[in-house]
């Protein structure tokens, strides 16, 4: 699979990350990167174990990674659960439980796609 | 200086590594990365290092601190002055970017961000940080002349009046500390006493002018030993009008804060609070304040300084003397101010020597120099500096090591107390030719040293060391003296000064 493939089979822009990147070798470089990026798994820790503070700020930095790659389901989703979990905002469960899932689930079609280019 | 070559270095404090990594592959060929992970980290790195920096890169959501409160951070430090900051962040709310532009940030980039953008960006406030640094070199640098200047020749002024009166060279200066020292407690008081340190300065400036209509005055009276006969004593008392109308017949300057306090000071420096003084008898707050300062301070510099016809009085004395009333009549503000500011005027003016006046004068210069709102700006550099001398004050102050050095503008030497201490001369001179006091009583030895000295002109900053014969404690001592010339670092090299450190050496003189 080309990497410009995997970007459509998880909802990412291709040619706008290349319109802002300017370069196939760095978006090439980064995606790789995005594979051993610890976010996710900060995320995912401290939503288990309730940290809502940090889940917010693993949260935010995974939209700001994802929107920078031109990941647009994944940026999306994650700006959503981002605004969820905003210290000040009325704390939701239900609504942060299912968007977190939303987020797990592009996260993990994106790793998956990303496996399938790298690994090829 | 910064060599043309050398890259610019930037700060970026981003939690995520993916992020920093993006970054740097955008800036990393023109610009030399550092990466932090929160804003604890930034600060304490800019707390070491903020010389070393050409721009911040912040994000703000970060764990430990966030990119807000680093902007606050550089901002209570001024680092902010000098390091230009750039946000990136995911953030688009209005209140965020508001809040980051209000806190000092220069720009604001938001992800997804253009690659091309960022380098721009990045470029341009780090070129134009660079020009207005180097707009705020020229201007203190201009600020500095001026001050300099001015105060020299108001110096130069006073000095002759002081000549001609055969007095100490003292009692201009211990006018003009009075007169600071007064109107900064007046200030405090607030309301209409309020003056902004600028004017403080400027009026302490313009005592040194007090007594400049004595120019007028005949030498037959003006040095005469005995009593005054009624004659005489009307001609000393036109000294004020006199010099009153010396500063006002100056067209061109006549609106300058400086000429106007030193036109209300020579004329009513003379005028009483009960309106029994000279030459108009003005009352009470008729009499300006600046003018009512100087009077004190001149009545009490009069009690404390020996003069031909009277031995000087204490402190103690004299603060009891004029705070009875025993002296003239004063406004009671003031004279709660002096007696307030009793202490200080005591520790002040203890110091009566000539090179306690230059350090002084150097201090307010430089004071003077960092009070301008214009240059303040250029503050890191200037707080560096201030650092280093105070540095080089404590070193001086407590180490037993022989050290001295000798700065060539100004010219200004200082020696360690230990020296100063076995050599018998103050730790702290301002004096182009001082330098060679150091080793007069070296002899020939100590000749060839200062040759050597005024010789060094290769630009570089060279050590060399030399025995020499010098006396230490009163007795000839052979010393091995080790310099080192200083340069600067600029293409076209000025010798900063020198450095040096003499260690006495076992054994009598060679003499």
């Amino acid at each position: 699979m080309t990497l410009e493939a995997a970007y459509a089979a998880f909802g990412g822009d291709y040619q706008e990350c290349l319109g802002r990147l300017r370069s196939e070798v760095l978006i090439k470089k980064f995606c790789q990167k995005f594979l051993d990026d610890g976010s996710y798994e900060l995320l995912r820790s401290s939503m288990e174990s309730g940290n809502t503070e940090e889940a917010f700020r693993a949260a935010h930095t995974m939209k700001g990674v994802a929107q920078n790659l031109a990941y647009t389901k994944l940026g999306k989703v994650s700006a959503d659960l981002t605004e969820a979990l905003r210290p000040g905002t009325p704390y939701d469960e239900a609504k942060v439980k299912e968007l977190y899932k939303l987020v797990s689930d592009s996260y993990n079609e994106t790793v998956t796609a990303l496996k399938a280019v790298f690994e090829e | 200086m910064e060599s043309p070559n050398k890259k610019h270095r930037i700060l970026i404090a981003d939690d995520s590594e993916m992020n920093r990594a993006i970054l740097e592959a955008i800036l990393g060929e023109r610009f030399d990365i550092v990466g932090v992970e929160n804003g604890r980290q930034a600060v304490a790195e800019l707390q070491a290092h903020s010389i070393e920096y050409s721009l911040v890169l912040l994000d703000i959501v970060m764990p430990e601190m966030d990119g807000f409160e680093v902007l606050s951070y550089m901002n209570s430090y001024r680092w902010i002055d000098d390091v230009p900051v750039i946000m990136i962040s995911s953030e688009n709310s209005p209140d965020f970017i508001e809040r980051a532009y209000d806190l000092g940030a220069s720009d604001y980039i938001q992800r997804p961000f253009d690659a091309a953008v960022v380098l721009k960006r990045v470029q341009n406030t780090i070129t134009l940080y660079a020009k207005q640094r180097k707009l705020m070199g020229i201007v203190a640098d201009q600020v500095y002349k001026r001050e300099k200047s001015s105060a020299m020749m108001v110096a130069i002024l006073s000095h002759i009046v002081e000549f001609r009166n055969g007095e100490s060279g003292l009692h201009t200066l211990h006018i003009n500390k009075l007169t600071e020292l007064l109107l900064s407690r007046l200030s405090a008081k607030g309301g209409r006493y309020y003056m902004s340190k600028d004017d403080i300065t400027i009026v302490s400036l313009a005592s040194s002018l007090h007594d400049i209509g004595k120019i007028s005055v005949p030498d037959g009276i003006l040095n005469k030993p005995g009593k005054l006969t009624d004659e005489e004593y009307a001609i000393m008392k036109g000294h004020s009008m006199a010099g009153a109308e010396m500063l006002g017949n100056l067209p061109l300057w006549e609106n300058e804060p400086l000429v106007k306090a030193a036109y209300e000071i020579a004329r009513w420096h003379h005028e009483r609070y009960d309106g029994r003084g000279y030459p108009d008898g003005l009352k009470g707050d008729d009499i300006p304040i600046t003018a009512q300062v100087v009077s004190i301070a001149d009545v009490y510099d009069a009690l404390t300084s020996q003069r031909c016809y009277k031995a000087a009085f204490s402190h103690e004395k004299a603060m009891e003397m004029i705070l009875g009333g025993e002296c003239g009549a004063f406004n009671p503000t003031l004279l709660e101010c002096l007696s307030e500011a009793g202490e200080d005027i005591k520790a002040a003016l203890a110091d009566t020597s000539q090179s306690g006046y230059d350090d002084r004068e150097l201090s307010r210069i430089t004071d003077e120099l960092l009070r301008k709102n214009e240059v303040s700006v250029t503050g890191r550099a200037e707080k560096l500096l201030e650092f280093e001398q105070a540095k080089t004050a404590f070193t001086g102050q407590y180490t037993d090591e022989l050290l001295f050095s000798y700065s060539d503008d100004p010219a200004c030497l200082r020696l360690s107390h230990r020296l100063a201490e076995v050599l018998g001369v103050p730790p702290f001179t301002v004096d182009p030719k001082k330098k060679e006091t150091l080793f007069l009583s070296a002899g020939d030895s100590g000749k060839a040293l200062i040759k050597k000295l005024a010789d060094s002109t290769d630009g570089e900053t060279t050590d060399f060391e030399t025995d020499i014969d010098m006396t230490l404690n009163g007795s000839a001592r052979p010393v091995h003296a080790i310099c080192r010339s200083v340069w600067s670092d600029e293409l076209d090299a000025k010798r900063l000064g020198i450095v040096g450190k003499l260690i006495p050496l076992k054994g009598e003189s060679s003499k």
